[in-house]
Formats: C-alpha cells, structure tokens, sequence
C-alpha cells in the first residue's frame, strides 16, 4: 500500500555468491525491481536487520522481505529466523526460507519457528532457475506489513 | 587286609586330587584367554576312571564277602556231618556199653537169687548185641587207629557174653558153685575191664571230635565276621569316594555354568554394543553422504546456472558477430580474410557452445550422480515402519504394473508360491520387487519373449525368500557382484540408467534384514534371489 512511499526491502541471506548473483539475475527476469540487499554470512544480517544491540528498533517501520539459506558459515539459518521471529520489530516481516536442504523434519522446524515460505532450491539449474523466477512473480504481487 | 585299605586310600586320593587341579588349571587358562574353553573333557574322564574304579573296588568287597559265605556254608556242612557223625558214634558206644552193663547185671542178680525173672534183662541185651556191635564197627570203619580196636572189642565183649552164658547154663543145671567158680576166676571181670576202657577212650574221642568242629565251626564264623567287616568297610569307603567325587563334578559343572552364563551375558552385552557402534557409524556414513552432496550441489548449481547464463550471453554475442563478420567480408575489397572476425567467428559459432556442451552434459551427469547418492542417503535415513505385508498381494501389484506390457509382446508373468504374510516395511519391498521387475522388462533378451516367473517360501532362520527369475540377457560371471555395486553396470549399454537401482535394491534388502544375490548365465536369464527378515522388529530392536 505505502509501496511507493516505502519501497520494500528484499534482504537476502546467502553465503554462495554464485548462489545470491543467479537469485537476483532471475528475480530481475520476473520484473521485480525493488532493492535486494546481500549478506553472505549470519551476523552482518543480523546486525543490518536487529542493529548492533540486537533491538531491532532500527528495523521500525521499515518493509522488509528476508530471503533465507539454511547453510551459513557463522550460524544456521534457523538461529536468524528464531531471533527475526522474536523480535517485536521484525516478527511480522515475511521470511522466505531458500535452501537446499529437503529434510522434513527441518522444514517442520523451520514453520513452527515461523517461516512464511519454505523452498527447496531445485538440483538443476533450469528448475532452480524457473523456482526463482515464479518466487519473483509472487514478490511482485504480495503486501509486506510495515515493521513496528 | 590293612595294607590293601591303604592302597585304596591312595588311590582315591590321587583320583579326588586330579579332578579339582586339572579343572582349576582349565579355567585359569579359560580366564586368560578370554575365551570359553571347555574344562569338562578333563574332569570328565577323571570322573569315568574314578567311578570305574569305585565299582570295581566295590565289586572285589562284595565278591570276597560272597565267597567267605560260600565257604563258611561249605563249612559248615562238613561241620554239622562230622556232629552229627560223633554223636551217633558216641551214642552207639554208649548203647554197647549200657548193653554189656545190663547183660553182667542180669547174670549177677540171676546168679545170686537164682530168680529167673533177672534173666530178662540179659536175654535182650545179648539179642541185641550183635546188631550193636555191627553199627559202632561200621561206625569206626573208616578209622584206622580205632577198627582195629573195635574189632578186639567184638572179641572181648563175644568172650565176655560167653562167659556170661555158660555161668547162667552151669547155674541152670544146678551146678552153682562152678558158676560162682568161673565168676570167681575173674576173668570175666577183666574182660568187662578191657571193655570199659576201650568205651572210655572211644567216647572221649568222640567228645573231642565233637568240640573240634564246634571250634572249627566258631573260627569260620570269626573269620566270615572280619571278612564282611572290611569288605563293608571298602564299600563303605567306595560309595563315599563317589558320592565325593560325583558331588565335586556337580560343584564343578555348576561353576562352569555359571561362567559360561557369566560369558554369555557378557557376549550379548558386547553384541548389543558393537551393533548400536555399526548403527552409528552407518548413520555416521550416511550423514556424511547426504552432507557431501548437499555441498556438491550448492556449486554445480552455480556451474549450471552460469553456464545457462554464458550461454544467453553468446546468443548475444552470436546474433552480433553473425552480422558483422559477413558484413566485413564483403567489405574487403581482395577479397582478403579478416582474420581476427573468422577467428571471433569460430569462438562464438563453433567453439564456445561446443565448450558449453561439454559442461553441461558433465554437469548433467555430475548432477545425476549427486542425486543418485542422495536418493541413497535418504532412503538409509528414512525410518522402517515394520507392519503386517501380505506379500503375496504385494507381488500381484508389482507384478500387475508390469503385467501388460510383457503379456503384449507375447510374454508371461508367473508368481507361485504361498508366502506367510511378513512383518515388514512395505514401501522397501515395494521398491525392491519394483526395481527387480523393471530391470526384467528393461533387460530382456529381444530374440524371445520376456518370462518371469516370481518364486516365494519361508527360508531358514525365520526368514522369506523370493526368487525373481527371467529369461532375459543374463550377467556375465564376472559381472555379478559388480551390478550390485553404485554407478556400475553391465553388459551392453543400451537401455538409459545411471547404474544405482540394484545398488539401491541391495541396501533397502540389507537394511530390512536381508541381502540379495543374482545368479545368472549371459543369453540365458538371470535369478535374482531376496532374501529378508520375517519379522522386522527383531532387526529393528537389535540396532
């Protein structure tokens, strides 16, 4: 709604550079245009998404979209999750879990934690490709609350 | 008798001492090897000889007991013949003499009153005396020393009734003073002397005959009375020798039960220890594998994904060139080749998707393989859900998602066979006879329609065994364990498959507590023999 006023923040976590370039590359194929924000490791993200005291106050009223691997060097993806999820400021910031990792007890882990979406990163590349495009696709046309 | 006793004391002990040592020894080499050697052979023998020899040892008193009665009873026999022998003769000499007694009697008394009812008394001793005299010389007859004596003894006594005789006939005839004269002349006195002394000297004869058999008789009894005194004393000794013995091996043999037990125990505790060490290092394994592969995956994604990029760049790059280097071509007025265009020409027409061909088609097999393995990995972690399988049904289903396309082409698909319904995980068989079959059809000799005849019955050891047999292209020998093997496969290489259905096959039969061997002949077909516990649980409850 105030998407124009406040254009949404794509951040997104991954440690593969090859991985985050290809994620883009297709996210831009789809038409999304918004700001995508790189981290490749936990505690940068963290930082940029909970500030350096961990508050999140610096997240307030800021529309934010997280895109999530599992696999980081420095910490598990589901630690950054956990600690969005708790966080007043940036609980209700939509967190798309993007991973490699298909075990369903992980998956459960990761929705019971509060994950929005959950996505296996397809093995070949025309999948992963198509996978990323049609997750765009649904960027383009979903509402992110404004932060607290 | 003594000395013997020991002897036997001995012997026992050396017995009783062997058994218990050598046991020790065997257990204190048992103990060191750590293993369960047995002890008993040992002491076992040690027992048999023991026991042999007890028996024996008893058997020598009992018979020595036996023969000292046999002999005593001889004994006595011949004892109470030689009695009864002494007193008959006794008594007949005792009868003679109260004969010769009684005739002298009945003459005096005759002679001096002249009565003749004193004639009585003589008239039936002198009847009587010959018979007499006959039974005491065929009593002594067999004595020497005293035949000779009896026979004088007839002499004596015939004369003395003679004597007796004619003073009685004087007497009668009235010429009493010759009577008394004869009487007078003595001689009848002495012979009755003569008599009496001979009686007195047969009869103490008889009576010491008489106390020698008693005698005789008293010291066989003595000696029967020591003989079943030790002869009951050795059985006494043997009986508590076994007893002994015989109670030592029960101590011994519950001892070795118990370590046996000991072990036992022990043994099973190691077992549930070294298969909860192979759970997890097959967990441990395939933990790994599903790691590796994941971080395999994150780059060739990338390799993929920049190599769909690359190739977008050179549909660019192509579309470019492809109109500038004819372009220049022409421009050139000598027809003269620009080397540098033909050179960007190449690379953009011919070399560059070339190279991208090259990593795709390794990338797409890379990619193959990554998943293959990761199947793999899955599939050791997913959780067995043990359940009652009707394997028979399961069969026909198999069967029937085959089923039309070999009747089609001509072919039959036989399941014999009564299998008891199994507890185990039905997805696994379901996959395990899914792949058998499909490699059937897939593998099938194109010369002659495809049979496949699907065996079942209970195995040994609780266990089920299914035959799945065809009559496709075979193995070659060499080849058997190998198709079993990840990313191996045989013979011609004309069907498509990445080598990893058998290999699968193999780790689903293990992991349900079985295994799976193909035997198989090249052109002629191939038997692949399964093999899984009946009951799932148990192998469940082992890991």
């Amino acid at each position: 709604m105030n998407q124009k006023a406040k254009p949404v923040l794509i951040v997104m976590i991954e440690d593969d550079e090859g991985h985050a370039r290809l994620i883009e590359k297709n996210i831009r194929r789809a038409g999304v245009s918004n700001e995508i924000i790189p981290f490749t490791n936990g505690t940068d993200a963290l930082r940029y998404l909970l500030g350096a005291d961990g508050s999140g106050i610096e997240s307030a009223g800021r529309q934010i979209l997280v895109l999530l691997d599992l696999n980081l060097p420095d910490m598990t993806g589901i630690d950054i999750l956990e600690k969005i999820k708790s966080n007043q400021h940036t609980r209700r910031s939509p967190v798309v879990v993007l991973t490699t990792t298909d075990d369903s007890r992980e998956i459960q882990r990761c929705y019971d934690l509060g994950a929005n979406v959950y996505i296996t990163k397809p093995v070949n590349y025309e999948g992963f490709a198509n996978a990323i495009r049609q997750l765009g696709l649904f960027f383009a046309v979903m509402q992110v609350p404004e932060t607290e | 008798m003594g000395k013997s006793l020991w002897e036997i004391r001995g012997a026992i002990r050396s017995l009783l001492s062997s058994g218990p040592n050598d046991s020790v020894r065997a257990k204190m080499s048992s103990h060191r090897l750590g293993l369960k050697s047995d002890p008993m052979p040992i002491s076992k023998n040690a027992l048999v000889r023991s026991t042999v020899l007890f028996i024996l040892l008893g058997l020598a008193a009992l018979l020595a007991i036996v023969a000292a009665m046999f002999w005593l009873v001889g004994e006595t026999d011949v004892n109470s013949k030689n009695l009864i022998k002494a007193r008959s003769e006794r008594s007949s000499l005792i009868t003679l003499r109260g004969l010769g007694q009684d005739a002298e009697t009945g003459q005096r008394g005759y002679l001096l009153t002249g009565n003749p009812l004193y004639l009585a008394p003589f008239e039936d001793a002198r009847a009587k005396f010959p018979e007499q005299m006959d039974k005491v010389q065929a009593a002594f007859a067999d004595n020497p020393e005293l035949a000779g004596l009896t026979a004088r003894l007839r002499e004596t006594l015939t004369a003395k009734f003679a004597e007796l005789e004619r003073t009685i006939e004087l007497f009668k005839s009235g010429q009493r003073d010759a009577a008394l004269a004869i009487v007078d002349a003595d001689s009848g006195r002495e012979l009755m002397d003569e008599a009496r002394q001979f009686f007195e000297r047969a009869i103490e004869r008889a009576d010491q005959s008489v106390i020698a058999s008693i005698e005789r008789q008293q010291r066989g009894i003595d000696l029967l009375r020591w003989v079943t005194f030790f002869g009951a004393l050795v059985i006494l000794v043997v009986v508590g020798g076994s007893a002994w013995t015989v109670w030592l091996y029960t101590r011994q043999l519950v001892a070795a039960q118990r370590e046996v037990a000991i072990l036992n125990t022990d043994l099973e505790k190691r077992v549930t220890e070294r298969t909860s060490d192979l759970g997890r290092a097959n967990e441990e394994i395939q933990r790994f594998a599903y790691i590796v592969t994941h971080d395999l995956r994150a780059p060739l994604v990338n390799i993929m994904g920049f190599t769909s990029e690359l190739e977008a760049s050179l549909e660019a790059l192509q579309a470019y060139i492809g109109e500038a280097v004819p372009a220049m071509e022409k421009a050139t007025p000598y027809g003269e080749v620009d080397e540098k265009g033909e050179a960007a020409r190449l690379a953009a027409f011919e070399e560059l998707p070339e190279a991208i061909t090259f990593i795709r088609s390794s990338t797409r097999k890379m990619d193959a393989l990554i998943n293959a393995i990761l199947k793999l990995s899955r599939e050791g972690r997913r959780t067995l859900k043990p359940e009652g399988v009707d394997l028979q049904a399961l069969l026909e289903n198999a069967g029937n998602a085959v089923r039309h396309q070999i009747v089609e082409a001509g072919g039959e698909l036989i399941i014999e066979g009564k299998p008891p319904t199994a507890l185990s995980d039905r997805l696994t068989l379901e996959q395990i006879f899914g792949n058998l079959l499909d490699n059937a059809v897939k593998y099938r000799a194109p010369q002659r329609p495809l049979r496949i005849h699907i065996q079942a019955a209970t195995g040994p050891g609780n266990t089920i065994v299914v035959k799945v047999a065809d009559n496709g292209r075979g193995i070659a020998i060499q080849d058997h364990e190998r198709i079993f093997e990840l990313f191996r496969r045989s013979g011609s290489q004309d069907q498509p498959g990445e080598g990893i259905g058998l290999a699968h096959v193999r780790s689903m039969a293990r992991n349900i507590g079985g295994d799976i061997v193909v035997r198989s002949e090249l052109g002629t077909g191939s038997t692949f023999e399964l093999t899984f516990a009946r009951d799932l649980h148990k192998i469940i409850g082992a890991a």
